[in-house]
């Protein structure tokens, strides 16, 4: 990790006054540390001088209002780094939104489940530590170290040699320490993640190995998992607490080294006890910063872990940008209705040829299965129509070109494999993006996704949670029906729309869909079931690609 | 901070009393007295220095300043690792407890949530409990133990300073420990709806942008989302600052610590009876000192929240006690088979789900015959699975259950499980090869055996494109559909051979296409050798296969009115 990324400033512009904060509060307590360590000095020399207390009290006095004032100064320090941290978490997040928006459904879903609803919620609380405790660290490192070690040097020459020798040894021991620890600290990552999926696992399971009789021995083969770990970790720490253990060293002899120097020249009177002292109140503060840089170095590493996949979304997002072309609204048939036709749509995500060219025609009225075996794809095709897949060949609609640029459909009503319902009620699932709900239509257009049983009024999670798969599947297939109703969509595209539902279920539904397409409506329908393949008026079979073409 | 019962159970099996544990501490605090002691030293030193005194009275305090400066870092490193060691000896005792807890409760004792995600969050809990040792109890022994040392060594001094010290370091603790846990717990109030509420909007978002999108309800979905962004941002800044709290704190009364020590030392100076100009830079120094290590409190007292609700989430999870629904593990006899009864035999039997008051199945009388195979149907939710788990004994039950003549309460529930087996309705895959998946049914089998009950229920095509036994099954049986994953449990139940096996929604997960195949695979293969099959299923069971039905309707197991061809 490098000690301060430049991506975080230029993406996370709140950053920027935080920095600034930090460095003038950071200042500012270089000064009292400086202050502080300077009335000290005076009150203690003073008084082995043989100065009374009173005379001493304005010293002692503005000891207490500089300790108050450093106490401050940290408060203040740490109110802008939580501010900062929050602003930034929030301004990125915000920002990779808008480049998922950019980027579109296709290219979520190519990036692996699940991965940027933690970054943009959880991980990005890992930049919590970064910017409260090891930036701030860093920052006093590098204004106060220096100023430190110019006082020092201008108070005693020997004492500031001997902190600027050990002072580099920190950094280049941390890292030779580091090096020599990263491959067995990634080894140990593994063995750590697969003894926690380990145990997941065992006790997932436990209901099964309970039929088998075999839970008993679990014991003594966990005892076993756990003491292998300890022995792995133990070996790995040993090493790992060496970057520690050089941290102290390095700070504690320094400080050793200042005290025997200087008591030695006070000895022979060739040093004051005020300059003494002094040095030796500044030299811990010299290392304190380092030492925190170095103690907060890996709770910082994994907030720029998250930060950086933040930074790949949005860098993925601006080369995107450079070819994309101003969305054109693509033009409703002139006639409003007609014949969808496919005419070598194929598609290429631009690692070669996804979808082996389909052609069809499909005249309104009819019901037309699209089928083949899995991993053909049927979805790419649908996500072709959807207009998130760029594709080649052509789409055409009574005749009127179709815009493959354009998600904008108003011809279409489609769902596809996932309900991907949201929070809300059921009502307001089906009626998603209508202007005036009707609840007369919601419900016919419940009643004819099969779904009798779904309370149009029932509160659905986040996700959907709260249906049963089967609900949930009629849910989604209702939403595309009431876009039908409303909109007057000429084509209705269902993929996979009765994978979850028993026979019964299915043929009500064919049924409320054969009624759909009496009206006029293009039905569409991606599966592989027999009750719907027989039902159909057509079959368009969707063959693998050929591997001729893939290779 | 109240801490229940069941919690502070687990948090006894989690703090280790072991003799490395024991050195930790030793080393911990020897670690923090040299980090005072080279302070206090090396002021004393200098000051002593400055009267210039022979050198050879300063010897003695040049040794201990080097040596102390030295200790220090040997002295931590040491800790850290007596301490560590001491930790994840613990992890063992407190897994092996968690283990010994969900052992008996297991499934039914867990609730009916989703498993998957209960069991992950409960490991991360279980794992949390290390920072009891390592987090709350090390360094608050360790803080507490070298202020009093110091203060006592002050004491020596000038007792004005020390009694300056200790109302110092202890109104410093009370007010350091009240900011950090009162923002803590204000925290967790304010922030962690604002948190679910950002998760929920990103979930649907995200899962659903391509619907989003094509219904237009998009820009309505981002600025959910973006609202809840900014709700959680609103309530973070509010609370910003908090943390910085209990470091200023400590700071100001570290002031005002060597601010007393001067006030009560500089009169004494040189004055007879007093104290000398070395020990006033020692009593002004060392408070400093002993600030800086007690800088750990306030982080112990935020982990030790962490940890005490962890103790608590596992307690509430895993009870020591099982609930009464769950049978106890009595007896340990083996069925002795009376070949003429009846291999399963219940009378008036009621069976109940952990808090739930009312019976969620009632058998009023049932008697199944060696070899036979019956159905149980029923719609969804009415009680088909409860039956299951009352014939594996997961659940226990009022009323008489006889397994070929013997009540199964004076058997042991592992004696009853080696006579009924059970496929479940989601088989549980490990995530291992197919051999070990399979292996641990009877684990002295050979491979010649496993690939021929794999050939037994319709397993060998697959398993050759698969790549043999060594193939993957993957996370949760990812790798391996609904079907597939049913013929494996199968093939496990026919491994073990169980005299009496259960088939509970063999079909559930399967494509209604696939679904009549499957069940005439498994009770082709599963019914052989006199085997007694318990068939539940809520679809269609094409005729033929079975001798009888029952019905469960509204929680009552009766007899179907309509009866299978014999």
């Amino acid at each position: 990790m490098r000690p301060l990324d430049p991506r975080l400033l230029r993406y996370a512009v709140s950053a920027r006054w935080l920095l600034a904060g930090g460095l003038a509060v950071g200042v500012a307590t270089t000064v009292t540390i400086v202050t502080f360590a300077w009335l000290l000095t005076a009150c203690i020399t003073g008084a082995v001088a043989g100065d009374s207390l009173e005379s001493l009290l304005p010293q002692v006095g503005a000891l207490a209002v500089v300790g108050a004032v450093r106490a401050a100064l940290l408060y203040a320090q740490d109110l802008l780094s939580a501010h900062g941290a929050a602003r930034v978490k929030s301004e990125l997040r915000v920002r990779v939104l808008a480049a998922v928006r950019r980027l579109g459904p296709a290219w979520l879903s190519t990036s692996s489940d699940g991965r940027v609803t933690t970054l943009l919620g959880r991980g990005m609380d890992a930049l919590d530590d970064y910017f409260a405790k090891y930036l701030p660290q860093l920052l006093l490192t590098v204004v106060v170290t220096p100023v430190i070690v110019a006082i020092i040097f201008f108070q005693d020459l020997v004492s500031a040699i001997f902190i600027l020798v050990t002072l580099p040894l920190i950094p280049v021991f941390m890292v030779l320490i580091g090096w020599a620890t990263q491959s067995v600290q990634r080894r140990q990552w593994d063995v750590l993640g697969n003894l926690s999926t380990n145990f997941i696992d065992m006790l997932g399971g436990l209901a099964t190995l309970k039929i088998f009789g075999r839970q008993h021995r679990q014991i003594e083969r966990m005892r076993s998992i756990t003491r292998d770990y300890r022995v792995e970790t133990m070996r790995v720490l040993r090493v790992a607490f060496l970057s520690g253990f050089v941290l102290e060293l390095a700070a504690s002899l320094s400080v050793a080294l200042v005290a025997v120097s200087v008591g030695l020249r006070l000895v022979d009177g060739s040093m004051d006890l005020s300059v003494g002292l002094f040095v030796l109140l500044l030299a811990p503060e010299a290392f304190l910063p380092l030492r925190q840089v170095g103690a907060n170095f890996h709770a910082a590493a994994e907030g720029v872990a998250a930060a950086e996949d933040a930074f790949s979304i949005l860098d993925e997002d601006r080369q995107a940008e450079f070819d994309e072309v101003a969305p054109v609204a693509s033009r409703a048939p002139a006639d409003g209705g007609g014949t969808l036709t496919l005419e070598r749509v194929g598609v290429d995500y631009g690692s070669g040829p996804v979808l082996e060219p389909v052609s069809g025609s499909f005249t309104p009225g009819t019901v037309t299965v699209l089928t083949g075996p899995s991993g053909a794809g049927k979805s790419t095709l649908l996500a072709a129509m959807t207009g998130f897949a760029r594709h080649e060949g052509s789409i055409t609609l009574g005749g009127g070109l179709i815009d493959s640029r354009s998600t904008e459909r108003p011809w279409l009503a489609w769902t596809g494999q996932r309900p991907s319902l949201v929070s809300g009620t059921v009502a307001s699932n089906v009626s998603l993006g209508s202007g005036e709900p009707q609840p007369e239509l919601i419900r016919r257009a419940l009643d004819l996704a099969a779904a009798h049983d779904v309370s149009a009024d029932a509160v659905v999670g986040p996700g959907g949670a709260g249906l049963s798969g089967g609900q949930a599947q009629r849910v989604a297939v209702a939403r595309a029906i009431h876009r039908t109703l409303e909109r007057g969509c000429q084509v209705l595209l269902l993929d996979e729309p009765s994978s979850a539902l028993d026979h019964d279920t299915e043929r009500r539904l064919l049924s409320g869909l054969r009624l759909l397409a009496d009206d006029g409506v293009t039905v569409l329908i991606v599966s592989h079931r027999v009750a719907i393949i027989s039902a159909a008026d057509a079959v368009v079979p969707v063959v693998p690609i050929r591997q001729t073409v893939r290779s | 901070m109240r801490v229940q019962s069941g919690a502070r159970a687990v948090l006894r099996t989690a703090q280790p009393r072991t003799a490395s544990w024991f050195a930790g501490m030793a080393f911990g605090i020897l670690a923090a007295f040299s980090t005072v002691a080279l302070l206090a030293t090396s002021a004393f030193l200098i000051t002593r220095a400055a009267e210039q005194p022979p050198i050879l009275f300063l010897s003695m305090a040049v040794v201990g300043v080097r040596a102390f400066a030295l200790g220090r870092a040997v002295f931590r490193y040491l800790e850290r690792l007596a301490s560590h060691d001491a930790a994840f000896r613990q992890l063992e005792v407190v897994r092996v407890d968690l283990l010994r807890r969900l052992i008996p409760l297991a499934p039914d004792g867990l609730g009916r949530r989703r498993r998957g995600s209960l069991l992950s969050a409960l490991v991360s809990d279980v794992d949390e409990l290390q920072n009891l040792p390592l987090r709350v109890v090390q360094p608050l022994v360790t803080s507490l133990g070298i202020a009093a040392i110091a203060v006592w060594a002050v004491a020596l001094l000038s007792p004005a300073a020390a009694g300056g010290l200790a109302l110092c370091l202890i109104a410093a603790f009370v007010l350091g420990t009240l900011a950090s846990s009162s923002v803590a717990a204000s925290a967790e109030r304010s922030i962690a709806p604002h948190r679910s509420a950002l998760a929920d909007a990103l979930l649907d978002y995200l899962g659903g942008l391509d619907v989003l999108i094509a219904y237009g309800a998009e820009p309505e979905a981002r600025a959910r989302v973006i609202a809840a962004d900014r709700a959680l941002t609103r309530a973070l800044t509010r609370r910003a600052g908090g943390a910085g709290l209990a470091a200023a704190v400590l700071s100001l009364f570290s002031g005002l610590a060597v601010v007393w020590a001067l006030i009560a030392g500089i009169p004494a100076v040189g004055v007879a009876g007093g104290i000398s100009g070395p020990a006033l830079a020692v009593i002004a120094l060392v408070p400093l000192a002993v600030f800086e290590i007690l800088a750990a409190v306030p982080l112990a007292v935020g982990a030790w929240r962490q940890v005490k609700s962890s103790a608590s989430r596992v307690s509430d999870v895993a009870p020591s006690i099982a609930p009464p629904e769950v049978p106890a593990d009595t007896g340990d006899q083996v069925v002795r088979p009376d070949s003429a009864a009846p291999v399963i035999q219940l009378r008036d039997v009621a069976v109940r789900w952990p808090g739930r008051p009312d019976p969620a199945l009632v058998v009023p009388r049932l008697r199944v015959q060696r070899g036979e195979r019956i159905l149980v149907e029923g719609p969804s939710g009415s009680g088909k699975t409860t039956f299951a788990h009352l014939l594996v004994r997961f659940l226990d039950h009022d009323g008489l259950y006889e397994l070929s003549g013997q009540d199964v309460r004076r058997v042991g529930s592992d004696a009853v499980r080696m006579a009924v087996g059970l496929c479940e309705q989601t088989p549980y895959l490990f995530d291992e090869s197919v051999r070990q998946n399979l292996l641990f049914a009877r684990d002295t089998a050979t491979d010649d055996e496993l690939l021929d009950v794999l050939e037994r229920v319709g397993l060998a095509d697959w398993l050759e494109s698969r790549g043999g036994l060594d193939a993957r099954v993957g996370e949760r049986g990812a790798l391996v559909s609904g079907g597939q994953a049913q013929r494996i449990a199968l093939a496990r139940a026919l491994l073990h051979d169980f005299p009496v096996l259960v088939f509970d929604e063999p079909t559930a997960n399967v494509e209604a296409d696939l679904a009549d195949t499957l069940l005439r695979d498994l009770l082709r293969a599963g019914g052989r050798e006199e085997r007694t099959i318990v068939l539940i299923s809520h679809a269609d069971v094409p005729p033929g296969l079975v001798d009888r039905r029952l019905r469960v309707r509204d929680g009552i197991l009766t007899e179907s009115a309509r009866r299978s061809a014999e």
